[in-house]
């Protein structure tokens, strides 16, 4: 390149020049003093027939050189002197600007590493998902989605589908959920790690290869292979400590022998980004193995699988899509428990929806992403508000170097060159701050990511900054330098020479006042906004937390475990409750013990549908859901669910006396508005069980599902009672998986670390195998369900906050510098008899019309961004007039303190000390 | 710098034609050429010393010359200045266009006395 040499050449070609123009003077001095003149005058007669030596020399390096670039540098030289000269400016700038530039760019790492990366896989682009919503996560019967919009498929469906659409070149299966496993190797004891069943081809795929070992393939996947698993890099390392003995190993999961074939490479985390990525992958061929009387692998229509496949080249995606909906409805009227469970109806409807697979499963994404596009609009405002502060300071900086700049000016500087030179001073201060910043965004991205995602432990996303990261940092830096410069640069350079050198302090206002104020009224207009926001998102996560949850929350503890896992079977299972019922009731201080398939709020929900005996099967469309959970006697005492009419279960429902169940309100309503329920009875396998069930209670409404939706219909049934005579595979499946408890409730009233050492001594007593999940209190897994509205509010608290206080400085800051250009001017109008107050009035004033200005400009444009947050609140509407007012009394209060303080002091200007100052 | 009046201002173009033509005889330093173009033109044409520098160096970037180390006829130090093969076909395209031009105006001129 030939540029490149040039650049390097140029310092040779400036010494060539100067040889060269030395020696052309030596030797015409020469040929004067031959002509006889003395060396003096031969030298001057020379140089002056010459010229300007240095001009030329210059007047010839340019020709090498690119004058703007050397003399952008010279401008960064001169930039950084003028920062070294002012350090404390430079120091309140740079940190505004960290501060701004750091929020961005945590809040921007979390965005790029969620929203906008792909999975690390070879050629993410032809990955392509079936299926285009998560809703029907992650286990469902057959076609639950009312619109024929399927994304999650059966075993056999993948099957289908897969061999009969060569477009896909291959097509992989993995688990919709993905499943807490215990894992033991030898004799250690067990751990519970997540793991995930994915098809034979799931590596292959990605075109993911084994760090160690090997990954396993198709002929894994065949019914009767020999199980095996693949680790995940992370949990070689943190479990294994890189163990190589680890391959070719035997370990128990879930209880059953499986061999570790190899390990996942570093990057691979696995098909989605979830706070808990898997340990292991296990080939779908080993599910009936390890899930045994709750295998879901061959019943038919039990849908838990997402398929991704990579498509050939030059497939169209539109066609594909068409091709593989009619392929799906035409193959579900061939299967018999498709026909048989009233689906038919539903059939027509049936299509699929392909997409963009790159990025793999995306519920996160879509669960997260208008969050983080709500921080990142909200850090932006921060960052804005802090603009508009340092461009003020520099403003106000820049009328101090006034004089400066006009000798500069007078003396033929030209004024692009100036605002040029002011635009790399802060165009440096921002690339400085952008530099702090990185530390902050550092140092908020950990933070965040631990508070969103709290005890996660293998975790996809990485907070140390990446090269697009760097990249956005630096992009910001340069514009916000630009932006918080341009304004000042433009202005300062505007200056009339003349009249800045005839005097200072001769004016009641200048020619920067005005732009100083509309930025305050810019920063006041966005605080507000803020603040607005801060205060509606706080508000919404105290209706969240302090709601009426149905539930009694003091002294509670939930237990969870897995007696899957630890390898029980179906008939042991009785007995096994029972002694854990009667073992942990007797722990001391022990209230109340209860068992469940789940506990409130733990993120397991189990939906049926409802069937009542004399009430047409109601169409397809028709909503019979109600949430079943299969607890034991005691657990409504345990979660404090009280008993609003007819009685709780009883120890003594049993497998042979009637089949009871216990619903709560909004079943009552749902079901049997304006009916007693209670003697009434409902089924849940359609035909099979019609009327098997009759209602003996009714239980005060309580949220399970989720903090943010009302109650859900939900009735209990107790775990002692087992419908045997079922005959369709998959009710006597369903029937099963409902027996097997995951939580136990316990109302103790002790310390909480005398509780866990007793619960491991209680468990190890029932049975060394059974190992704790967790053990937390209802309260700390309670708040688990919205530690990410938690969050936001908080961190929109902190920036609105922090904007404020932005806000404030730079209103204190102009207001105190404009009472100083008013020196004068506020002396003379003492002298003539105004008083203090007249003067503290005069200087508040001023400061409260921007204020006042500021507010009304943010009032409506606040009321627009709740509408856009709306979605973000719980109860809290966004037309909230207390949040709003709050913020305006905070935002004038603030302001007032602002102005007071200059106000006073210009209150107190001795006027003929005044009127002498100049 | 007062100009002398005798001497009239070089078209933009001739000075480096002047410079290309005149190393395409010899490779020359700064003072030489000078001094050769003064001689050669019978004193009608004086480079002005200042501008002989630029104009070298423009050239030296568009690659018309190349300069090396070399010693001038009192044996100092200087940087010897040689035409290279792109400089000779700018020459020769210059030339060219300069005597159309000259054609030219030779005959306008011609058509004015008559």
């Amino acid at each position: 390149m030939n540029w490149v040499k040039q650049l390097f050449t140029r310092r040779r070609r400036y010494d060539d020049l100067s040889i060269s123009i030395q020696e052309h003077l030596e030797e015409k001095i020469d040929e004067l003093m031959e002509d006889g003149l003395s060396r003096e005058e031969a030298t001057r007669t020379a140089r002056r027939e010459f010229g300007n030596v240095t001009l030329l020399e210059e007047r010839g390096r340019e020709a090498w050189q690119w004058p703007t670039l050397e003399s952008i540098w010279a401008d960064v030289k001169f930039a950084l002197r003028q920062i070294r000269k002012s350090p404390g400016f430079a120091i309140t700038v740079i940190l505004t600007m960290a501060l701004g530039i750091g929020a961005n760019t945590a809040i921007f790492t979390l965005i790029h590493a969620i929203l906008m990366k792909s999975l690390p896989v070879s050629d993410p682009k032809s990955l392509y998902r079936i299926g285009d919503s998560y809703k029907d996560c992650c286990f469902t019967n057959g076609l639950e989605n009312d619109n024929g919009d399927v994304d999650i498929f059966s075993y056999d469906g993948y099957r289908h589908l897969r061999a009969s659409t060569p477009e896909f070149e291959q097509l992989a299966a993995m688990q919709a959920g993905q499943t807490l496993t215990s894992v033991r190797r030898g004799q250690s004891t067990a751990q519970t790690r997540t793991g995930e069943f994915v098809s034979g081809n799931y590596f292959n795929t990605f075109g993911v290869r084994a760090f160690a070992g090997r990954v396993f393939t198709d002929a894994d996947d065949e019914a009767g292979a020999a199980p095996v698993a693949v680790m995940s890099y992370q949990a070689w390392q943190s479990d294994y400590a890189g163990d190589p003995t680890v391959i070719g190993a035997t370990f128990y999961l879930q209880s059953q022998p499986v061999t570790v074939v190899g390990i996942a490479p570093p990057a691979f985390y696995g098909d989605r980004i979830a706070p808990n990525t898997p340990a292991f992958w296990v080939p779908l061929s080993a599910e009936p193995l390890l899930s045994q009387a709750n295998s879901i692998l061959h019943q038919p229509i039990a849908c838990w699988l997402y398929l991704i496949g990579r498509i050939r080249p030059g497939t169209a995606v539109g066609p594909l899509q068409a091709k593989i909906s009619a392929n799906l409805r035409q193959w579900l009227l061939t299967q018999d428990e498709y026909l048989s469970h009233g689906f038919p109806a539903k059939i027509p409807k049936v299509h699929v929806v392909i997409t963009p697979g790159g990025a793999g499963i995306q519920s996160l994404q879509q669960q997260t992403d208008k969050k983080l596009y709500l921080l990142l609009s909200i850090s932006v405002l921060v960052l804005l508000v802090a603009c508009a502060n340092v461009a003020n300071l520099i403003l106000a900086r820049g009328m101090k170097r006034k004089i400066e700049t006009s000798v500069r000016m007078a003396l033929g500087s030209a004024r692009s060159r100036l605002v040029r030179q002011m635009l790399t001073e802060s165009v440096l201060l921002g690339c400085l701050g952008g530099l702090a910043g990185l530390a902050v965004a550092y140092a908020g991205t950990r933070m965040i990511l631990s508070l969103a995602f709290p005890g996660s432990l293998h975790n996809a996303i990485n907070a140390t900054p990446s090269l697009v990261v760097l990249g956005f940092a630096f992009l910001l830096s340069l514009i916000t330098g630009i932006v918080f410069g341009m304004m000042p640069a433009w202005i300062t350079s505007h200056a009339d020479p003349a009249e800045a050198l005839r005097g200072v302090n001769r004016s009641t206002g200048d020619r920067a006042s005005l732009p100083q104020k509309s930025l305050i009224v810019f920063q006041t207009t966005f605080s507000l906004v803020l603040l607005v926001g801060a205060g509606l998102l706080t508000k919404s996560l105290q209706k969240i937390e302090h709601q009426d949850f149905g539930l009694q929350t003091a002294n509670r503890y939930v237990l969870h475990l897995d007696p899957l896992g630890a390898g029980y079977r179906p008939e042991k299972l009785a007995a096994l409750h029972q002694a854990l019922e009667v073992q942990f009731a007797a722990i001391p201080g022990m209230q109340n013990v209860g068992l469940a398939m789940y506990s409130p709020l733990d993120g397991n929900l189990w939906t049926d549908g409802v069937f009542i005996p004399g009430r047409p099967t109601s169409s397809a469309d028709a909503d019979n859901d109600a949430m079943l959970d299969r607890v034991s006697p005691n657990f409504f005492a345990a979660v404090g669910q009280p008993v609003v009419r007819g009685r709780g279960l009883k120890q003594n429902d049993s497998e042979n006396s009637r089949f009871v169940a216990v619903v709560n309100q909004a079943f009552a309503k749902k079901f049997f508005p304006n009916e007693d329920p209670i003697g009434r009875h409902f089924g849940i396998y359609e035909q099979e069980d019609i009327g098997a069930y009759e209602i003996v209670g009714v239980v005060a409404n309580a949220k399970y599902a989720g903090p943010q939706t009302d109650a859900k219909a939900m009735f209990f049934e107790p775990l002692s009672q087992w419908q045997h005579n079922l005959k369709d595979p998959i009710f006597v499946n369903l029937e099963t998986q409902t027996h097997y408890i995951t939580a136990i409730v316990m109302d103790f009233h002790g310390t909480p670390q005398n509780l866990e050492a007793a619960v491991r001594r209680t468990l190890a007593h029932v049975d060394p195998n059974l190992a704790i999940v967790n053990l937390r209190s209802l309260d700390f897994q309670m708040a688990g369900n919205f530690s990410q509205e938690r969050l936001i509010a908080r961190l929109t608290a902190l920036f609105g906050l922090l904007a404020l206080l932005l806000t404030s400085i730079g209103l204190y800051g102009i207001t105190s510098y404009q009472t100083m250009q008013r020196t004068r001017e506020i002396g003379l109008r003492m002298a003539f008899g105004a008083n203090r107050n007249g003067v503290i009035g005069l200087v508040m004033r001023g400061a409260f019309r921007q204020v006042a200005l500021g507010l009304a400009l943010g009032i409506p444009i606040a009321l627009v961004g709740a509408h856009y947050m709306a979605d973000q609140l719980y109860v809290v509407k966004s037309y909230d007039p207390l949040s709003l007012i709050i913020a305006a009394v905070v935002l004038m209060a603030a302001a007032m303190l602002a102005g007071f303080l200059p106000a006073r002091r210009a209150a107190s200007i001795d006027p003929m000390q005044a009127l002498r100052t100049e | 710098m007062a100009k002398n009046p005798e001497h009239r201002d070089l078209f933009s173009g001739a000075l480096e034609m002047m410079i290309l033509h005149s190393l395409r005889l010899k490779p020359m330093h700064g003072y030489a050429l000078v001094k050769h173009i003064k001689q050669v033109s019978d004193n009608l044409l004086q480079v002005e010393e200042g501008s002989l520098y630029p104009a070298l160096q423009r050239m030296l970037r568009e690659g018309l010359l190349e300069s090396k180390e070399g010693v001038s006829a009192k044996g100092r130090p200087t940087r010897i200045y040689r035409l290279t093969d792109a400089g000779m076909r700018h020459l020769e395209k210059e030339v060219s266009s300069f005597e159309k031009m000259f054609a030219g105006i030779t005959r306008v001129l011609a058509v004015a006395k008559a």
